[in-house]
């Protein structure tokens, strides 16, 4: 049995709209997972749920096999970091951190010595007698997190703790909220709408939508087999056409022509129809038309200038289609061009 | 912003204030420095009269027992209502709903509660709980009893002003680390809302100290507060010079309080 369960996890504030549908996620003991996807898909709603500060109306959150549904939130231990970070403005660094090993009636040289080590850990220690406003965004950041850890709590709750950080801070941020999780061996959830954050930090990842989990896996398996076209186009996937079955291993497009797909070998249940999808990156441009399969003519629409390379809007007869090309060759708008899609990089979902 | 042109702005604001407020409190104070000649004899006098020193102490008495029972009062309903959503407006409506009756008219209010033959007494005495009407007004707990219901909107809407600027993440926050809601609130909320409770402290006591008709109207003649006293000297027995003094006595005590609860707000808020 996995280390925290929330099974059938249904929360609805007014009772009509469903906020959470017969939610299920289990996580591993030491694992850090993910809850991502865009405001208002429930990711914090399930954050809340396990942290005890909502009730769900129906289903369990089970923790190393107790239920603890209904424990009240300063009976669970657990640790929590908000976006806000929420440190005690009228008390010390040294203090905002020993307020929970203080309520655990720590005797205080004990007391004292695990909150100067939490704050060596997180590099604090220098800062101990400042308050919370006297400290620049990253160490506030620290602190929440110091505050959390320092009472070893069963459980690691981050709700988007990176997004009020600028770029440079939250990318070295990151890596610290990963090194000391593996450190401690602390299971973490970690909320965020940050594709990127999220991918690199997290063992396994949720992608949620309207109050259910899209897909639960490793970051490596959602990137490369998107479940569904929401986890698609969460991922990067931008460009989509409809696929319909023409025995077997083999498909057609819309326009009747055959599609080779290497993945279709994978799908051999007797699915008759599919959305394929390929990431603008993955688009191979050429001036010059070239017949073969899995190829396009289509007019440039739109060309746009991303850095390292140009986006290209082409108007083809599957309608849309993005892609991002490399500098050496520019196509100026209007001209005809042939993409090139690698049978080995279309996915179907 | 040019020099002429600001003092163009402020100049209707100083002229107001010199006519109205600065000319008369000269002319209503400068006789009670002097006695044949620049004296404090007259406040020597004040603090040396028995009687004018039990109302002096009657009048602080009241203040701050008033300030504290609003205090107590106000701290945990102000909380409640900082923490409700949807109801919130209405709740602060309500509780600012006493401000938008004349004071008057409260304090006959109370008069027809506590009286001889009032609704308490009435209730009391036909439930068994007493014998003969308890002597409710007229008293100091009558005083006290109005000034309170004058003056605990004030320190209710000046704290829930400050607890809204209490983040619910930072209650949540102290919650997770094991304190449960009452030691929350005496941890992480009460030390945030400090500086409101000094803010409507002073309120209720500057106010308590200054209030006219409700102890005029709760307290009668025998119960005299400064406020009382002033307008009995200065209408009754036409003695404006003490009455001066008593003002000025007034005017310091406020001002002196006002500093001090400063002082003490600045200290006690270490954010």
């Amino acid at each position: 049995m996995s280390y925290a369960v929330l099974e059938n996890i249904r929360v609805s504030y007014d009772g009509k709209t469903p906020v959470l549908t017969d939610l299920n996620l289990s996580i591993e003991r030491g694992e850090l997972v993910s809850l991502l996807g865009a405001s208002g898909c429930g990711k914090t709603t399930t954050l809340r749920v396990v942290g005890g500060f909502i009730e769900p109306r129906a289903g369990r959150f089970t923790l190393n096999g107790v239920d603890m549904t209904r424990t009240a939130v300063h009976k669970r231990n657990f640790g929590l970091v908000f976006q806000s970070y929420a440190l005690f403005p009228h008390l010390t660094v040294f203090e905002n951190v020993a307020f929970g090993l203080k309520l655990r009636k720590i005797e205080s040289a004990s007391l004292k010595s695990r909150v100067m080590a939490m704050l060596d850990i997180t590099d604090l220690g220098a800062l101990a007698n400042r308050y919370p406003r006297q400290l620049s965004g990253g160490q506030r950041q620290r602190v929440a997190l110091a505050r959390a850890l320092v009472v070893e709590p069963q459980l690691l709750l981050l709700d988007e703790p990176l997004s009020n950080l600028d770029a440079k801070l939250r990318l070295s941020m990151r890596v610290e909220i990963k090194r000391l999780q593996k450190k401690l061996g602390i299971t973490t959830i970690f909320v965020t709408h940050d594709q990127e954050e999220c991918f690199s930090i997290s063992d396994r990842v949720a992608i949620m939508d309207k109050g259910v989990i899209q897909q639960f896996d490793t970051p490596e398996a959602i990137y490369s087999h998107p479940a569904n076209e929401f986890v698609a186009r969460f991922v990067g996937f931008t460009n989509f056409f409809n696929l319909t079955a023409s025995g077997t291993g083999r498909c057609l497009n819309n326009l009747g022509e055959e599609m080779v797909i290497d993945e279709i070998r994978n799908h051999t249940g007797g699915q008759t129809s599919w959305t394929g999808a390929i990431r603008p990156d993955d688009i191979v441009l050429t001036g010059t038309e070239v017949s073969g399969t899995n190829r396009l003519t289509g007019s440039v629409e739109v060309r746009t200038f991303l850095g390292k390379s140009y986006q290209y809007e082409l108007e083809t007869k599957l309608g849309r289609v993005v892609v991002n090309a490399p500098k050496d060759s520019i196509f100026e708008p209007g001209t005809l061009v042939c993409a090139h899609l690698p049978s080995d990089k279309i996915v179907l979902c | 912003m040019k020099r002429s042109v600001f003092l163009l702005l402020i100049a209707p604001g100083i002229l107001l204030l010199t006519i109205f407020l600065f000319y008369p409190l000269v002319v209503t104070l400068a006789p009670t420095f002097s006695n044949n000649g620049p004296s404090l004899a007259r406040y020597l006098a004040f603090f040396s009269d028995s009687y004018y020193l039990a109302v002096f102490f009657r009048t602080v008495w009241i203040a701050v027992v008033a300030t504290l029972v609003c205090m107590i009062l106000g701290v945990p309903t102000a909380y409640f209502i900082s923490r409700r959503r949807r109801s919130k407006s209405f709740l602060m409506a309500l509780s600012i709903f006493p401000l938008l009756t004349n004071p008057v008219v409260r304090a006959f209010a109370w008069i027809n509660i506590l009286g001889r033959n009032g609704v308490l007494n009435s209730l009391l005495l036909s439930w068994g709980w007493i014998t003969t009407p308890l002597t409710l007004l007229y008293t100091d707990f009558s005083i006290l009893i109005g000034t309170i219901y004058l003056f605990l909107p004030l320190m209710i809407v000046t704290l829930v002003g400050s607890m809204d600027t209490i983040e619910e993440e930072v209650t949540e926050a102290a919650e997770s680390l094991g304190a449960s809601r009452l030691v929350t609130f005496f941890k992480v909320v009460l030390p945030l809302s400090l500086p409101g409770i000094v803010v409507g402290s002073v309120l209720v006591f500057t106010g308590a100290i200054t209030a006219y008709s409700t102890p005029n109207l709760l307290g009668g003649n025998k119960n005299m507060l400064l406020a009382t006293l002033i307008y009995q000297r200065a209408m009754s027995l036409a003695d404006w010079t003490s009455a001066g003094v008593i003002a000025f006595v007034m005017i310091v005590m406020t001002v002196v309080t006002v500093m001090v609860m400063q002082k003490v707000s600045r200290r006690l808020d270490r954010r």
